[in-house]
């Protein structure tokens, strides 16, 4: 059976032979699937900067620098950098549902991977710094890479914090996180804490109270 | 009895068509397989036509080009299996991964500000990047396509290598140094000075690490057990990159391309010194090299007039000139 003869062809067309409806389909399918460009477009919106407490910086690709002072709309987009300065935070909504907070002093960029099969992943690299990390609405692939380690998630609630030095922290209130080093990848899972360290496996999940390492973020958020 | 005798006409008739048809291929069956060596791919980063153009090593002919879907192609890496050809792009600083089986790119990664070079460890596992503009190394994870690290190395990391046992990497930076890198820890243990804007790095048949000053007219060699210059050579303005092949009886030598002075340089790597055996003619801004896996063809691509001549290394004939597409910086091909 040839694919193309599981879409239903609308009775609208009746003068149309549907084997040619069909190959039409097919075509328009097929060039709008090719159509797609595999990098997210530096004008293609990624997310809204939607709340921030102290200063919070945006770095654009073209070197322009933009600010959001309390709650407002300041949108983000591949390739922005975005920061945090001392005793400041910000909140962050990606157009696919998933909310960052950032707390002080931290500093990422806005990426994205393109595979053929699996369409985009977004990424946030995360150079020094605290993020708290929430999808909603489902799964959602995010990935948040740092000097020595990268967190891959789908449905998911946890923090991460980076050191100078790139040593990692990464706690998961929810879900599961697949985190791993160039040296070895461990699930982390609800409750529990992991180390990633420079030249190391990450450290075995160890159980956390994990409201704690977590209530920065509750003010940003409100 | 006349059936019979029918029936056993019709049968061999039957079977001269079969051997007929076998023997002219009408069958349809699966041709015996080449022997190993004939099956040589060899593919050049078009820089400025943000594609990769696929070459047959042995027959001379092109067989296409792949866009890699991003901006300034410049670096290749092919892995050991041919299948994955990961290509830097300096422009947008990302990588793509080319399926060399559907010629198509599946993979877009972004590493760094101007990701240079590429590299896949010897185990192909990871893919080391060099971002110049963020002085970094990126590990990808080659399954999987993800970043699992970044490297701080010296200023602007312009080539990378790996040792024989891999245990060690070496990465060349503009600030006249190579990096050696224990690939167990992901840090920098040595580095090396060498001399202005050192560029292309490799791993020798001899187990040395071969390097180009792309600034200066030397190339020079390291020695892996005490991580020293242990040899240097002046081969001509700008050399560019180095492949090694046989010619005859002798060999491995090591040839370079002289963007100076449009020619390959042939240099001995088995004598005692590193010693010149001869200089090749070849077209203008000579600078991708690579040999066909047995070292009896140099493929050499030309930035200026975009094309690839292949050298018979036996007699440094050039055999044939390819159109590749624009500034044809990297040239590789499948072991």
């Amino acid at each position: 059976m040839n694919d193309t003869t599981t879409f239903s062809l609308p009775n609208a067309l009746p003068h149309l032979p549907r084997h040619l409806l069909s190959g039409l389909c097919a075509m328009v399918f097929c060039l709008g699937f090719f159509s797609v460009s595999p990098v997210h477009a530096a004008d293609e919106l990624a997310a809204n900067a939607i709340n921030a407490i102290g200063d919070f910086t945006v770095f654009r690709t073209d070197g322009i620098q933009e600010q959001l002072e309390g709650k407002g709309t300041l949108p983000l987009y591949e390739g922005d950098r975005v920061k945090t300065g001392s005793g400041s935070q910000a909140l962050i909504e990606f157009t696919n549902g998933i909310q960052v907070a950032l707390n002080e002093n931290s500093d990422f960029l806005i990426l994205s991977r393109w595979e053929n099969d699996k369409g985009f992943t977004r990424i946030l690299r995360l150079a020094t710094g605290e993020v708290w990390v929430k999808t909603m609405g489902g799964p959602k692939p995010l990935e948040i890479e740092t000097p020595v380690a990268t967190a891959a998630v789908k449905e998911t609630e946890f923090d991460i914090k980076v050191l100078p030095d790139g040593q990692t922290t990464l706690t998961v209130v929810e879900g599961i996180v697949e985190f791993g080093t160039a040296f070895g990848t461990c699930p982390i899972k609800t409750s529990t804490i992991s180390y990633g360290n420079r030249g190391k496996k990450c450290t075995k999940p160890a159980p956390v109270d994990v409201a704690p390492n977590v209530a920065w973020a509750q003010g940003i958020r409100q | 009895m006349k059936d019979q005798s029918r029936l056993t006409s019709l049968l061999f008739t039957v079977m001269v068509l079969l051997v007929v048809a076998q023997l002219t291929g009408c069958l349809g069956s699966t041709p015996p397989p080449k022997p190993e060596g004939l099956n040589t791919r060899v593919y050049t980063a078009n820089e400025s036509s943000n594609t990769v153009t696929v070459l047959d090593g042995d027959t001379y002919q092109v067989l296409g080009d792949i866009e890699t879907l991003n901006y300034g192609a410049h670096d290749l890496a092919l892995s050991r299996d041919g299948k994955q050809l990961w290509v830097t792009n300096l422009a947008n600083g990302r990588v793509s991964v080319i399926d060399t089986e559907s010629r198509q790119t599946i993979a877009s990664i972004f590493t760094g500000t101007r990701a240079h070079v590429v590299a896949l460890t010897n185990n192909n596992k990871h893919a080391w990047v060099a971002n110049i503009a963020e002085n970094t190394i990126s590990i990808i994870d080659t399954s999987i396509y993800r970043i699992l690290g970044t490297i701080p190395v010296g200023k602007g990391p312009m080539g990378i290598a790996f040792s024989r046992d891999g245990k060690l990497a070496y990465v060349s930076t503009q600030d006249k140094m190579v990096n050696v890198i224990d690939t167990a820890a992901h840090q920098v243990i040595k580095q090396i000075p060498v001399g202005p804007n050192p560029h292309f790095l490799t791993l020798g048949p001899d187990g040395r690490i071969w390097g180009t000053n792309t600034g200066s007219n030397d190339i020079y060699v390291i020695d892996p057990g005490t991580n020293e210059i242990a040899e240097t050579i002046e081969v001509g303005p700008a050399p560019q990159q180095i492949a090694f092949a046989l010619k005859g009886t002798a060999g491995p030598n090591a040839y370079v391309t002289v963007t100076g002075i449009n020619k390959v340089v042939v240099v001995s790597a088995t004598s005692p010194t590193l010693s010149i055996r001869e200089q090749i003619d070849v077209g203008e801004e000579p600078n991708g090299i690579w040999a066909n896996a047995v070292g009896t063809r140099i493929y050499v691509g030309h930035t200026k007039s975009n094309n690839v001549m292949v050298i018979d290394s036996g007699t440094s004939q050039v055999l044939a000139t390819l159109p590749v597409g624009r500034k044809p910086i990297r040239v590789v091909a499948s072991r």
